[in-house]
C-alpha cells in the first residue's frame, strides 16, 4: 500500500460504521458485542472470542428517530446513535454493552430494552465513578461479572489465560498507538489530528491484530512526512464524544495542528497498559478504572488537569481547546475547571459547544480564527463558552 | 421600592433571614389555632395577590405553611420542624464565626454520621428552598449568578443555585465535603467544582447503580471509608453511642413519616402531601436536631387522628393524584393550593414518600450495614442512581396502592436522564389508561415558567378531565 494510500484507507473505513475487516471477521464466524465507552474492558470481549465495537454514530440521518425515545434536552450524541440503532444500522452485532458513563448514555440501556431492538444480549457494565481501594475491588467483582454474563450468553468460556493473552495483545496495541502519538511531539508534525481521529474510528470497529496491522502501517508512512505547517498553533484538544473528522478538519484549516488530547477516541482510549503480572482480573481493573480519566471520575480531576498541564510542556502546546456537546453536565463542569486553570496558568483556551454532526461551520471557523489571531499576538482574553447553532445543518439531520 | 442588588447581599444574608422567620414560625406555632386563624384572615394579602414589596418577605413562607389552611395540629408540628432549622443555622453561624469546622453534607446523603464527631454539618443545597424566602426572583438571580461565572447552564439548577449561593457567600466556605454520584450527572460534575472552588477535602460517595446485596455491601464499606476520612480530617475518633442514639432517633423519625405515608392509602386521604415535603427538607437539613423527630411526631399525630376519624385533609375529594418527579420549589403551595381549588389531593409524590429500612442498632457493624441501606432507600435517591425500573415501578405502585386518578409529572429541565425516559413513562401510562399531565418546567427557576404558570396547566388539565 502506497504512503498515501493508509491515510486515504484510514478516511474511508472511519467514514462508515462497518468495514472489510469487520466483515470478515463476521463471516469467519466471529460474533461481534458493540460497546459504549472507555471503561468498558475490551479484553473481555476479545477474549470470549469476539470482536469489540466502539458504538458510533457515524452516517446517521439525523436525531429524528432517536428523539422519540429521547427528549430535545438529550445530547445529539445518544440521540442520532439510537437513531442508527431503529433504522438496524447495528444489526450486525451479536451483543451491546452500556454503561454508566452519563446520564444520556446509561437511558440507553433503558430504551434499547424497551424498543427491545436486537441484539439479546444487552448488558449493562457499571464502572465507579472514583478511584480507590474499595473502588477497584467493586469494579474487579463488576468485571468477573460482565465475563460471566457472556460466558452464559454465547456458551464460552474465559479462562485467566486466554484473558492474559488479550491483555498482552491490547497492551501491544496500546503501546503502538503510544509510538505514533510520540512522533507528535516534534516541530513538524507527520500526522493530523483529524488523521488520528480517523484512524482511532477505524481501529476501534475491527479486530485487534487487523487494528495493530494498520497502526503500524500509519507509522511506518509517518516518518520525513509533514501534516502541519510552519507557524501551526499548536492544540492540545479536550473532548469527550468526538467522531466529527470535518470537525477537528475545520480547526486545522484554521492554522492549529492538534497533537496532543484528552479524548475518548484518543489518548483516553489507550492510556496505562494493564500489568501482565498477577492477577490479570484485578490488573485489568486497574488499567480502566486509573488510565486518563473523564469527567465522570470525581476524584480524578486534579489528575486530569496535571495531565493537562504535563502535555503541555511535553507537547510543547501553544493553547488548548476545549470542548463539549450541548446538554452534558460532565463535560460542561470540566471545561469550567479548565478555564479556572487558564487563568491561574495564563495559557489561551477556548471553550466550544456544538451539536454532534450539528453544523454551525462559518460560526466555528470565525471563532477558532478570532482564537488563534488572539495565541499568535499573545492577547490572553477570558470569554466565555461559544456555542455553535448550527444554522447551516447538513440536510436531513435534526 | 427599590430592591438590594445581589452583589450588594451581606454575607449569609438569606440564612439569617431564614432564620428569623423560622423564629416566628416556632413562636407562633406554641398558639397553633390563633395563627392558623390569622393567617387565613391575612390571606388576601398573599394569596390571590403576585408577590409586592408589601408582602415579599412573607408571601412565600406562609403559603409553604399552607396559606391558613393546615390543621393547627399539624401547624404546631411545622412549628418543632422550623426550630430544627433555627437549631442547624444557629450552629452554622456559630461555627462559621468561632472559625470551627463546618461539614457540607450534599443532599439524600447521611448527615447522621457527622452528629458522632460533635461537629456542624449544613446541607449545601438549602437555598435551593429558602432562596424564595428573599423574592421570587432570587433564586433565578443566584442562577444567573452561578451561569454569569460560568458554571454550565444545562446543570441542574438545584446545583447552579448552590453555586451561587457560594460565589455570593450566602452560604459559608466548607472545610469538609462529602458528596455523592446520585442522583444524576449535575452532581457528579458539581462535587469536583465545588471541591475545586472551596478547596475544601471531599469524600465523594460512588452510588451504586443496582439495589442488590453487592450494592448494599459496596455502600457500606464506603461508609466505614467516609468515616475514616473524617477521623483522619477532623482529629477525632467516631463516638459510637452518640451515633446509636441519633439512629434510634432516625427510626422514630422514619417510622412516623413511613406510617404517614400509609395513611395516605385511605381515601379520603387523611393528610396532605406538604407536610411529607416539609418533613424532607427538615430532613436533608436538621435531621439531627432532637425537633425534627418531635415534628415527624407531630405530623404523624394530626393525620392519624383524621385517619381514625375517616376524615379527609378536604371535605369532598374529588381528585387522587400522585406528583411524579422532584416538587416545585418556588411552588410549595401547589399542594394546598390543588386541595383547594379542586378538591384534588396529592396522596403521594416522589420526595416525600419514606420508603426506608429499620436500623438495627445492637452494634458498630449493624449500624453501618443498615445506614447504607436507608442511605440507597432515600427519596430521589433510590428512584434515580439506577434503571428506569426504579423510577416506572414505584410510580405503578403508587397508581396502585394509592387509588390515583391521574398524575403530574414535574418535567425539570435539568433532569436529562429523566427526560431520556419520558416515553416509557408516558406509555406506562397511556396503557394504564392514566391521564398525566407533564409539566415542561423547572423547578427552581420561574423563568422557565412560573407559578402562575404550572396553576394555568393544572387548570387545564383538570377542565379536559372534567375535574374543573
Amino acid at each position: 500500500m502506497g504512503v498515501m494510500d493508509v491515510f486515504d484507507t484510514i478516511k474511508a473505513i472511519s467514514a462508515s460504521d462497518h468495514n472489510e475487516f469487520l466483515d470478515a471477521a463476521i463471516k469467519g464466524g466471529a460474533g461481534v458485542i458493540g460497546y459504549f465507552c472507555s471503561y468498558v474492558p475490551e479484553e473481555i470481549i476479545h477474549a470470549s472470542g469476539m470482536v469489540p465495537y466502539r458504538m458510533r454514530a457515524v452516517n446517521s440521518g439525523g436525531t429524528r428517530k432517536g428523539s422519540v425515545y429521547y427528549s430535545a434536552l438529550n445530547c445529539s450524541f445518544v440521540r442520532a446513535c439510537f437513531g442508527k440503532v431503529l433504522e438496524g444500522d447495528f444489526s450486525f452485532l451479536n451483543g451491546i454493552v452500556f454503561m454508566n458513563g452519563c446520564d444520556h448514555i446509561r437511558r440507553m440501556y433503558d430504551n434499547w430494552k424497551y424498543a427491545d431492538v436486537p441484539p439479546d444480549f444487552r448488558h449493562m457494565f457499571v464502572a465507579p465513578h472514583v478511584t480507590g481501594d474499595t473502588a477497584h475491588a467493586r469494579f474487579t467483582a463488576e468485571i468477573r461479572t460482565f465475563a460471566r454474563a457472556i460466558e452464559g450468553h454465547f456458551g464460552v468460556f474465559i479462562t485467566d489465560e486466554s484473558l492474559r493473552e488479550s491483555i498482552r495483545l491490547y497492551n501491544k496495541k496500546r503501546r503502538l498507538l503510544v509510538e505514533l502519538y510520540s512522533f507528535r511531539k516534534g516541530k513538524i508534525v507527520p500526522i493530523k489530528g483529524s488523521e488520528v481521529l480517523s484512524l482511532m474510528l477505524a481501529v476501534t470497529m475491527m479486530p485487534v491484530t487487523d487494528a495493530m496491522a494498520l497502526i503500524e502501517e500509519v507509522i511506518a508512512a509517518l516518518p520525513g512526512r509533514a501534516a502541519s505547517r510552519d507557524g501551526d498553533i499548536r492544540i492540545y484538544l479536550a473532548s469527550g464524544c468526538m467522531e466529527e473528522r470535518e470537525h477537528l478538519e475545520l480547526i486545522e484549516s484554521c492554522g492549529g495542528a492538534i497533537v496532543a488530547d484528552s479524548m475518548c477516541l484518543g489518548a483516553r482510549h489507550f492510556d496505562l497498559e494493564v500489568e501482565e503480572k498477577g492477577d490479570p482480573w484485578e490488573s485489568l481493573a486497574r488499567r480502566y478504572l486509573e488510565h486518563l480519566s473523564c469527567p465522570r471520575m470525581m476524584n480524578e480531576f486534579r489528575s486530569r488537569l496535571d495531565r493537562l498541564h504535563r502535555t503541555r510542556d511535553e507537547y510543547a502546546i501553544d493553547a488548548v481547546i476545549g470542548e463539549k456537546l450541548k446538554f452534558c453536565d460532565l463535560w460542561g463542569g470540566d471545561l469550567y475547571l479548565m478555564k479556572q486553570e487558564s487563568r491561574k496558568k495564563r495559557f489561551p483556551i477556548l471553550l466550544l459547544e456544538r451539536e454532534l454532526y450539528g453544523g454551525g461551520d462559518g460560526q466555528i471557523r470565525t471563532r477558532v480564527q478570532a482564537f488563534f489571531e488572539q495565541v499568535r499576538n499573545n492577547i490572553y482574553s477570558d470569554t466565555g463558552i461559544f456555542r455553535a447553532i448550527g444554522a447551516d445543518r447538513q440536510a436531513g439531520s435534526n | 421600592m427599590g430592591k438590594k442588588s445581589i452583589h450588594d447581599w451581606r454575607p449569609l444574608r438569606i440564612m439569617k433571614i431564614s432564620r428569623l422567620l423560622f423564629i416566628l414560625i416556632y413562636v407562633f406555632s406554641r398558639v397553633p389555632r390563633f395563627t392558623t386563624a390569622l393567617m387565613y384572615l391575612l390571606r388576601p394579602l398573599y394569596e390571590p395577590t403576585r408577590e409586592t414589596w408589601l408582602n415579599r418577605k412573607f408571601r412565600y413562607g406562609l403559603l409553604t405553611l399552607g396559606g391558613g389552611l393546615l390543621a393547627p395540629e399539624v401547624f404546631r408540628a411545622y412549628g418543632s420542624g422550623a426550630r430544627a432549622f433555627v437549631e442547624n443555622f444557629n450552629s452554622v453561624f456559630r461555627a462559621h464565626k468561632k472559625g470551627e469546622p463546618i461539614v457540607w453534607v450534599e443532599w439524600i446523603l447521611n448527615a447522621e454520621i457527622l452528629e458522632s464527631f460533635y461537629v456542624t454539618s449544613m446541607c449545601s443545597a438549602l437555598l435551593n428552598i429558602f432562596a424564595n424566602v428573599e423574592s421570587m426572583a432570587a433564586p433565578s438571580q443566584i442562577i444567573e449568578e452561578a451561569e454569569n461565572q460560568g458554571t454550565p447552564v444545562e446543570y441542574c439548577s438545584a446545583m447552579k443555585l448552590n453555586m451561587g449561593a457560594y460565589l455570593l457567600h450566602q452560604i459559608p466556605k466548607p472545610d469538609l465535603i462529602i458528596a455523592g454520584s446520585h442522583p444524576c450527572d449535575t452532581n457528579v460534575s458539581i462535587a469536583q467544582t465545588m471541591e475545586y472552588v472551596t478547596g475544601a477535602p471531599s469524600y465523594f460517595f460512588d452510588v451504586p447503580y443496582w439495589k442488590d446485596d453487592d450494592s448494599f455491601r459496596y455502600t457500606e464499606a464506603q461508609i466505614w471509608e467516609q468515616i475514616e476520612f473524617l477521623e483522619k480530617r477532623l482529629g477525632k475518633k467516631i463516638d459510637w453511642e452518640r451515633l446509636k442514639d441519633m439512629l434510634e432517633r432516625v427510626n422514630r423519625f422514619n417510622f412516623y413519616l413511613g406510617e404517614i405515608c400509609e395513611m395516605h392509602k385511605a381515601i379520603p386521604c387523611p393528610g396532605t402531601m406538604i407536610n411529607l415535603g416539609y418533613a424532607w427538607v427538615v430532613r436533608e437539613v436538621s435531621l439531627r436536631s432532637p425537633h425534627a423527630l418531635a415534628m415527624a411526631k407531630g405530623l404523624y399525630e394530626a393525620v392519624k387522628k383524621n385517619y381514625l376519624a375517616g376524615k379527609g385533609v378536604v371535605r369532598h375529594e374529588r381528585v387522587r393524584v400522585l406528583l411524579w418527579f422532584p416538587p416545585i420549589a418556588f411552588f410549595t403551595y401547589l399542594f394546598k393550593w390543588m386541595e383547594h381549588e379542586f378538591g384534588a389531593v396529592i396522596v403521594a409524590d416522589f420526595i416525600g414518600q419514606v420508603s426506608t429500612v429499620p436500623i438495627d442498632t445492637s452494634n458498630k457493624e449493624t449500624m453501618i450495614r443498615d445506614l447504607a441501606r436507608t442511605q440507597m432507600h432515600l427519596a430521589m435517591g433510590r428512584q434515580c442512581h439506577g434503571p428506569v425500573e426504579f423510577i416506572t415501578d414505584e410510580m405503578v405502585k403508587y397508581f396502585e396502592q394509592y387509588s390515583i386518578d391521574c398524575m403530574i409529572f414535574t418535567g425539570h429541565q435539568g433532569c436529562k436522564h429523566g427526560w431520556a425516559a419520558v416515553k416509557i413513562i408516558q406509555d406506562i401510562c397511556r396503557e394504564r389508561n392514566m391521564p398525566a399531565l407533564f409539566l415542561n418546567i423547572d423547578i427552581m427557576d420561574q423563568r422557565c415558567l412560573d407559578e402562575q404558570g404550572v396553576k394555568n396547566e393544572i387548570t387545564k388539565f383538570f377542565r379536559v378531565q372534567g375535574w374543573a
